[in-house]
């Protein structure tokens, strides 16, 4: 087969640059990476076949850039550019930028960008549709505080207008606490997408958030790849997802699989995308928007699709149709991911920072890691935290959620407090095991986390007592290769009872 | 020699069990799994000298390693910080400074916001320690800081 483009600038960096770089090797397609000045030495960079500097580390002069990335495209002939998600991959006055340059934008026309990407709108379309949505109101930034966010009642959640991902969404109970939470969300929708407009909506509680993956050719073929719970979120940004949704009616299933249909027939739509939706305790589900790019967890669609969801944006793009197997593929068995972050759990799932230390990520049957990073890396605080995505495919939920409890346990991160103590809480939880969660989980259930137990207590009193001396003893080797350092010693260290302090 | 010393976790002198045995799985990346009868669980240690953390199941610990000359002093300084003072409020994380909610003499409840950072596009707020009156700002919107840097200075309440 002919390589459906030459080569292909990724517009983006860590993990989802390097996942698409994937898909294109595959292809046969060369593909250009981006990077900022703190990111010359990435691991999205090396994982290309040319690499294009687009300027100084802050985003919005480097992969918010237009300008910069379309003169990267340039100076590299790229033929064609994925944005990833995040940074450009909403703009649509980016994709349009791009299709002036005669580059193909790997994503949905600017036009469907463009509406969808207004809430608002979004919204009006579903209504047209026939598809449900919760009472909501778009604020300009301009506009202090209409009366009408008074009509929607309380609870409701403020969040930026532009782009999705749940940045700056607050929740927000009474009108006392409306006018901070509007200045704090505008503040964050103006450091996140350069618009300081935010949406106000009723908050449906409690609820899961599910979404419908969609995939669309240019000649009108579309593929429901089925839907991911999304529910297990902190600060309304997803932390694990699942595929199919666990604890689901099937009428629900159809239902929401039907209302994603409606919703991409009603606009001019081709490539990825994603319809989300809310569900609450009797299976009422109602729009809330349509991203109109790759998500994060598009991998666990993949798994139990078996559609290569990044080849397939790049080949429609280039004008393919989508074939029988991916328009008919059904789900088989079971897929979770959770994220890696590098934040605290511990303390409120605040960013952490620092230096990869130790790096080991699981293995073997039904994983997928797919990392941004690797030990000795330094994480730039300029951009999302995020890590790694575990994934794990099994033949049913059970066996998956026994799957992702092992892969936890051989996934071992230093060097920064991360996602992954909260995850490996997750799995022993009741509600997860049984699959009934909603959106309240890491409020409601984790809190602030669990104390230390005695048994945490005795494990890192012990390691350290041990590392210490161990340490001590190798000093001159300690940059050895691993294993090196134990020649001549048993490899099993054992705390001798002399070392257990007697402090008194 | 003997090595008196003694280990914190959370803060609290703990004991190590000595029935834990410890394999290197990867030396240089200190990781290393515990056994302790059927039990196993890979760990990473990072640190040395006083401060150590070890990850047990994704949770970073911190572990604090102390000698008994150490330990009165900290008794001694645990005591002169509850008779209040200056207090220096510093940076928990890398960022930059998007707000200071505060100006110098106003009054501040333990709790309150003083700061904001945005670090990882998150708004963070670095709140007041306990009770008292800034003395000092020492940083202003828009200026990137390090973690650790000092933000604002705390004097006693006015009586």
């Amino acid at each position: 087969m002919t390589p459906p483009f030459r080569r292909i600038l990724i517009a983006n960096r860590g993990e989802i640059a390097i996942r698409v770089a994937r898909a294109c090797r595959e292809l046969g397609i060369e593909s250009v990476a981006v990077y900022s000045d703190v990111d010359r030495d990435a691991p999205h960079v090396r994982a290309m076949d040319h690499a294009e500097r687009i300027g100084p580390t802050p985003a919005a002069e480097s992969y918010l850039s237009v300008d910069a990335i379309l003169d990267a495209a340039r100076r590299s002939e790229a033929e064609a550019i994925h944005p990833g998600y995040g940074f450009l991959s909403e703009s649509a006055a980016f994709a349009r930028a791009v299709e002036s340059k005669g580059l193909v934008f790997v994503g949905p026309p600017a036009e469907t960008m463009e509406g969808l990407g207004n809430k608002l709108a979004a919204r009006r379309t579903a209504v047209a549709a026939g598809v449900a949505v919760t009472p909501g109101l778009l604020v300009p930034a301009a506009d202090a505080r209409p009366s009408e966010i008074e009509d929607i009642g309380y609870p409701l959640l403020v969040k930026a207008a532009g782009g999705g991902g749940g940045r700056g969404v607050r929740r927000v109970d009474g009108p006392a606490e409306l006018d901070t939470a509007l200045d704090t969300a505008r503040a964050e929708a103006v450091a996140a997408f350069g618009d300081g407009t935010v949406y106000v909506e009723k908050l449906v509680a409690p609820a899961r958030h599910i979404e419908v993956q969609l995939l669309g050719d240019r000649a009108g073929g579309l593929a429901v790849l089925g839907e991911r719970d999304c529910s297990i979120q902190r600060r309304h940004q997803k932390l694990v997802e699942e595929a199919p949704a666990p604890n689901l009616s099937a009428a629900t299933r159809a239902g929401l699989a039907d209302d994603a249909r409606r919703v991409a027939e009603a606009v001019r739509f081709h490539n990825a995308a994603t319809v989300e939706f809310l569900v609450d305790e009797s299976e009422n589900r109602w729009f809330l928007e349509m991203n109109t790019r790759l998500q994060v967890e598009h991998g666990v669609t993949e798994l139990v699709s078996g559609v290569d969801i990044v080849a397939w944006q790049i080949l429609v793009a280039a004008g393919e149709h989508l074939p029988p197997e991916v328009m008919e593929a059904r789900p088989t068995g079971h897929a979770i991911q959770v994220r890696i972050y590098a934040e605290d759990p511990w303390n409120g799932f605040g960013p952490s920072a620092g230096t990869v230390g130790a790096w080991q990520m699981a293995a073997g049957p039904g994983i997928r890691v797919d990392a941004g990073v690797e030990p000795g890396y330094e994480l730039p605080t300029a951009y999302d935290p995020l890590l790694a995505k575990l994934m794990v495919h099994a033949a049913d939920r059970g066996a998956a959620v026994a799957r992702l409890r092992r892969a936890l346990d051989e996934t071992v991160v230093s060097g920064m407090s991360t996602t992954l103590g909260f995850h490996r809480w997750l799995v022993d939880q009741p509600a997860f095991v049984d699959g009934r969660y909603d959106t309240g989980l890491v409020s409601d259930a984790w809190g602030d986390g669990p104390p230390l137990t005695e048994h945490d207590r005795s494990l890192a009193s012990a390691a350290v007592a041990v590392a210490r001396r161990d340490l001590a003893d190798s000093r001159p080797h300690e940059d050895a290769a691993a294993g090196l350092a134990l020649d001549g010693e048993r490899p099993w260290s054992r705390l001798a009872r002399t070392e257990a302090v007697d402090h008194e | 020699m003997s090595d008196e010393i003694e280990l914190l976790v959370g803060g609290e002198p703990v004991i190590p069990d000595a029935e834990w045995s410890l394999v290197w799985v990867d030396r240089r990346q200190r990781i290393a799994i515990l056994r302790r009868g059927p039990e196993r669980e890979a760990v990473a240690i990072e640190g040395g000298g006083a401060e150590w953390a070890v990850t047990v199941r994704g949770r970073r610990i911190a572990v604090g390693i102390r000698s008994h000359r150490d330990r009165l002093l900290a008794e001694t300084g645990v005591l002169t910080a509850r008779l209040g003072g200056p207090a220096e409020v510093r940076a928990t994380l890398p960022g930059l400074v998007v707000r200071v909610g505060v100006a110098v003499g106003d009054e501040v409840a333990a709790g309150d916001s003083l700061v904001t950072i945005e670090a990882m596009k998150m708004q963070n707020e670095i709140r007041a320690p306990r009770n008292g009156r800034v003395a000092a700002i020492e940083v202003e919107p828009g200026q990137a800081i390090t973690s650790g840097a000092l933000l604002v200075r705390l004097a006693d309440p006015e009586p």
